[in-house]
């Protein structure tokens, strides 16, 4: 069904309706994408799920107006009608500044981000790579009891062309692997937890997976209290991941002014300290969100949005730019939570691209991990963190649950496992007190966000629940 | 929509051997507007239709979505969906199995007075752009926001045995939201309006004032004291905070699925498992889950399997007395399945949800409950979550406060967060008022590929004691 779906063929004849109706500029932007899920809950295979969805988003601007409409039906009669719904919004939507579709440019090859190994990977053959991660967690120790878990394979095609000629492809593979282990001894029981994400087969490691989660989970059985206080700590892979996409929202100019304020105002400020610096770089080879160009069809590049503590620059699209008279970062995304619209991992076609960093990641600073741990005379180890929120997203103050795989260090060596505590602090004061860096990148994070991440070192208060 | 195509879905899976299949057909609209500082940021429209097919196979579940409609592209969706059980029936050591309901045949739908798509577009925004202009109050009001949604979808369930219910529902919200600066200090106050109908929400009072009133909000949390920090304090809940009370600590945990550790590797699990039948709460404590109530944005009439709504008893008095059921849940339990099981378009499977979630009415006066404090707090309307996995300790902040001193509101309060422990807090409510309400919560998050829900959540004024967190 998808080889035989011709995405420049729609988008060619979505350009045509356009043009036939009335629109002095259109574009369009056609996705195929397909999810197969497969979630584990108590120790087995709980349901195998897949999605296959295709359509079509599609934006015009006509008589200074702009209008979009999504649709899922790709017949002729659809799409003019798609069309003359997006014409129709384009009349309410009248823009007070000059705005104009991307013009193409010639957009740069991204390596390691397609594999067809994972596209021809049968949905059989998933069901066992995924119960792998079962089978490596049982094995680990008996006091394993149960395990749950996911594994996404995410393949996704899409074409963005626009009447300025633009046509742009972004075909890409990933997948998602994440285990939550539970142990249980006498009346004691505790949780450990990994997860993974890559873009080909080859990084895909289900037995590690389930082992990293099962050792996690065993050591958390002999974790003792935390008295409150304010601690060195360091975040590791998770945790920064969390911190990492925090910066990812606060650098979005609208989603800045809706729901994340805090970096409004500060652009030229200091929010970390000199050690930190966070770039948006969607050409990273085998990047877990790279790709050549963004999803209006502008090509990639590499950025600062934090450099050496300093707020530089909110991202962009070329709408959010032409309306605060600035260049687009190629930020164009379309991937933002809509109640009502489903949204997978993946590429998505019923929403209109907002700016949004597509690949970010802290800069690895010139700190060997053990370094940093040989560093630290008393303090945490937090590897997870849980529901983390901004309470309060104006002054910035930060909480998140350490439910699993938090851990005291004394004189450079971890000494034992720490009870569930909650980390209660300011994110920009976090972010002003790193003090180290590690020189490393890998994969983390959690329920679809992934990102690479190095191991930081900084101040937070924590508090046992 | 075309019926048969969902009939010949559930023929095609029971040919090749499938236990149990079930299919929904849905047509959905969407729109979306947002409108911020006198500049309309978006306008979308989307149309989007499809099937979703379950399978239940060797006691296996396995799922494919479709958004083609073809014969051929359905007859694929379901072999695709009935192999992935197959593959998955091999690490499935006891096999699914559904508590019986009713093959229900019935067509229902929510009361809509103005269709969405009877309002033109233009008119919305102009509307829109109005409202986000009475937000301005003043200078210190730098940014407005009215971000609005409107939704309908048409849905046929059927199922392999017999099952066909057809329900149209719409959905229309509306947040608004105003962002005050002083100097360095900046604060907002948002507030959502919203029901399961169309249009005419927004006619029946005027949004220009309710608006006037939030940018006036906003501009008086510039003038408001920084809350100090103080454990155990008696406070006294708005209704709109203790929906999210009622949506995080009662709701989600209150979910079959959760207490038998399956959301372990996400939302996590839930710390009342095992304890049906026991004391958690004082006589105050009574929650319902009930889809049934007509506007509520958690409305309908039969779930996402085909069960038949009922009001839910989830704790009446301090007494855990139920939890919510999918059909495979409510077999686990050895109880009457409950109608918990929803999904938020065709391209999801389903999962155990919350509808509307809400705390019993009480007997008290609001006025009485805060005139017999001697000091404590009034803490209003919800802002930001952080719950633990076992929804056992939870943070909650809130957009407002006044210290109340002698049974009196005084000063008033900004920067404000309450933290607790579920069982401490419902043990600590001492008072519930009369005329509690539902709010409409857009958002509600559960499931991998997340899938966000529209709830409803509420309650009356509450009294209990927590701790204040403030400024650090």
């Amino acid at each position: 069904m998808m080889k035989t779906l011709d995405l420049k063929g729609i988008g060619e004849l979505i350009l045509q309706i356009g043009e036939q109706r009335g629109a002095e500029e259109t574009e369009a932007y056609v996705v195929s994408n397909r999810v197969l899920t497969v979630r584990l809950v108590n120790n087995a295979v709980f349901e195998a799920k897949g999605v296959h969805d295709i359509g079509a988003g599609l934006r015009v601007i006509k008589t200074r107006g702009l209008g979009f409409s999504s649709t899922a039906d790709l017949s002729p009669k659809s799409l003019k009608n798609a069309v003359k719904a997006a014409l129709d919004a384009s009349k309410a939507r009248k823009l007070p500044f000059k705005y104009t579709f991307p013009s193409p440019a010639k957009a740069p090859r991204v390596s390691g981000v397609y594999d067809d190994r994972l596209v021809k990977l049968p949905s059989d053959g998933a069901v066992e790579l995924a119960y792998d991660m079962v089978k490596a967690s049982m094995a680990f120790n008996r006091k394993i009891i149960d395990n749950s878990g996911v594994f996404n394979l995410i393949n996704y095609h899409t074409i963005v062309m626009n009447s300025h000629g633009l046509a742009a492809r972004d075909d890409g593979t990933f997948f998602e692997a994440s285990l939550t282990a539970t142990a249980k001894q006498g009346a004691k029981s505790s949780e450990g937890a990994e997860s993974t994400a890559g873009r080909s087969l080859q990084e895909l490691k289900p037995k590690e997976v389930g082992q990293n989660a099962a050792e996690m989970a065993i050591s958390g059985l002999k974790a003792q209290r935390l008295e409150e206080g304010t601690y060195s700590i360091l975040l590791d892979l998770g945790p920064v991941s969390i911190i990492t996409q925090y910066v990812e929202l606060l650098s979005s100019p609208p989603l800045a002014k809706k729901d994340y304020p805090l970096f409004l105002d500060k652009v030229g400020k200091r929010v970390g300290s000199q050690q930190l610096t966070v770039v948006d770089d969607p050409l990273m080879p085998r990047g877990v969100r790279s790709s050549p160009v963004d999803q209006e069809g502008t090509p990639s590049k590499k950025f600062a949005i934090v450099q050496k503590g300093v707020f530089r620059t909110f991202v962009y699209d070329s709408f959010y730019a032409a309306m605060e008279k600035r260049q687009s970062t190629g930020s164009g995304n379309r991937y933002y939570f809509v109640v009502g619209v489903s949204q997978f991992p993946g590429r998505n076609y019923n929403l209109e691209p907002i700016p949004r960093a597509r690949n970010p990641y802290i800069l690895p600073g010139d700190w060997k991990r053990d370094e940093i741990f040989g560093d630290m005379k008393d303090g945490l180890l937090a590897k997870r963190f849980h529901y983390s929120r901004l309470t309060n997203p104006t002054r910035g103050d930060f909480t998140s649950v350490l439910r699993m795989g938090l851990y005291r260090v004394k004189e450079g060596t971890v000494v034992g496992s720490v009870e569930k505590s909650r980390l209660v602090d300011n994110l920009i004061d976090i972010m002003k007190n790193v003090d180290a860096v590690s020189n490393k990148l890998v994969v983390a994070g959690s329920w679809g966000d992934y990102v690479h991440a190095p191991v930081i070192r900084t101040k937070a208060h924590v508090t046992p629940v | 929509m075309d019926e048969d195509i969902a009939f010949f879905a559930i023929d095609h899976a029971r040919k090749l051997g499938a236990g149990y299949a079930d299919a929904r057909l849905e047509a959905h609209y969407n729109e979306l507007v947002i409108v911020a500082n006198g500049k309309v940021e978006r306008a979308i429209i989307n149309q989007k239709c499809g099937i979703g097919v379950r399978t239940l196979v060797k006691g296996a579940w396995g799922f494919q979505s479709s958004t083609n409609l073809s014969k051929d592209s359905v007859k694929n969706a379901v072999n695709t969906a009935f192999k992935v059980a197959k593959a998955s029936s091999k690490h499935v050591p006891k096999p699914i199995k559904l508590a019986p309901t009713r093959a229900y045949h019935d067509s229902y739908a929510t009361i809509v007075k103005t269709d969405l798509e009877d309002v033109a577009f233009e008119d919305k925004l102009r509307e829109m752009l109005l409202w986000e202009n009475r937000l301005h109050v003043s200078r210190a009001v730098v940014r407005g926001m009215v971000d609005y949604s409107g939704i309908k979808i048409d849905k046929l369930f059927v199922n392999s045995e017999g099952a066909n219910i057809r329900f149209a529902n719409t959905l229309t919200w509306a947040i608004m939201k105003a962002d005050a600066k002083k100097g360095d200090l900046t604060q907002f106050y948002e507030q959502t309006m919203g029901h399961s109908g169309g249009f005419e929400i927004f006619e029946k009072e005027d949004i220009g004032k309710v608006a006037q009133e939030i940018g006036r909000k906003a501009d008086a949390l510039l003038k408001a004291t920084p809350v100090r920090e103080e454990k155990d304090a008696k406070v006294v809940l708005d209704p709109n905070y203790v929906a999210l009370l009622s949506h995080e600590i009662i709701g989600h945990p209150s979910e079959a699925d959760r207490v038998l550790g399956r959301e372990a590797a996400w939302a996590g699990t839930t710390w009342w498992a095992g304890k049906i039948g026991e004391k958690i709460g004082s006589k105050y404590f009574t929650v319902y889950d009930d889809p049934t109530v007509p506007e509520t944005f958690g409305y309908y009439l039969y779930d996402d399997e085909g069960v038949k709504a009922k009001r839910k008893v989830l704790a009446e008095k301090g007494l855990l007395k139920v939890h919510m059921h999918s059909r495979e849940t409510a077999a686990v339990f050895n109880v009457e399945p409950n109608a918990g099981m929803r999904a938020i378009t065709f391209e999801y499977i389903p999962l155990i949800r919350m509808s509307n979630t809400f705390f019993a009415d009480g007997d008290w006066k609001y006025e009485e409950m805060v005139e017999e404090t001697r000091h404590g707090y009034l803490v209003s309307t919800q802002r930001h979550p952080s719950i633990d996995d076992r929804r056992y300790n939870w943070t909650i902040s809130a957009q407002e406060g006044y210290e109340i001193k002698n049974g009196e509101l005084t000063t008033h309060l900004r920067d404000i967060a309450l933290t607790s422990t579920a069982p401490k807090f419902f043990v600590s409510i001492d008072a519930a008022s009369r005329k509690g309400k539902v709010d409409p919560v857009p958002g509600c998050g559960k499931g991998d590929p997340m899938q966000g829900l529209y709830v409803g959540n509420g309650g009356p004024y509450l009294r209990a004691v927590a701790n204040i967190l403030g400024m650090r």
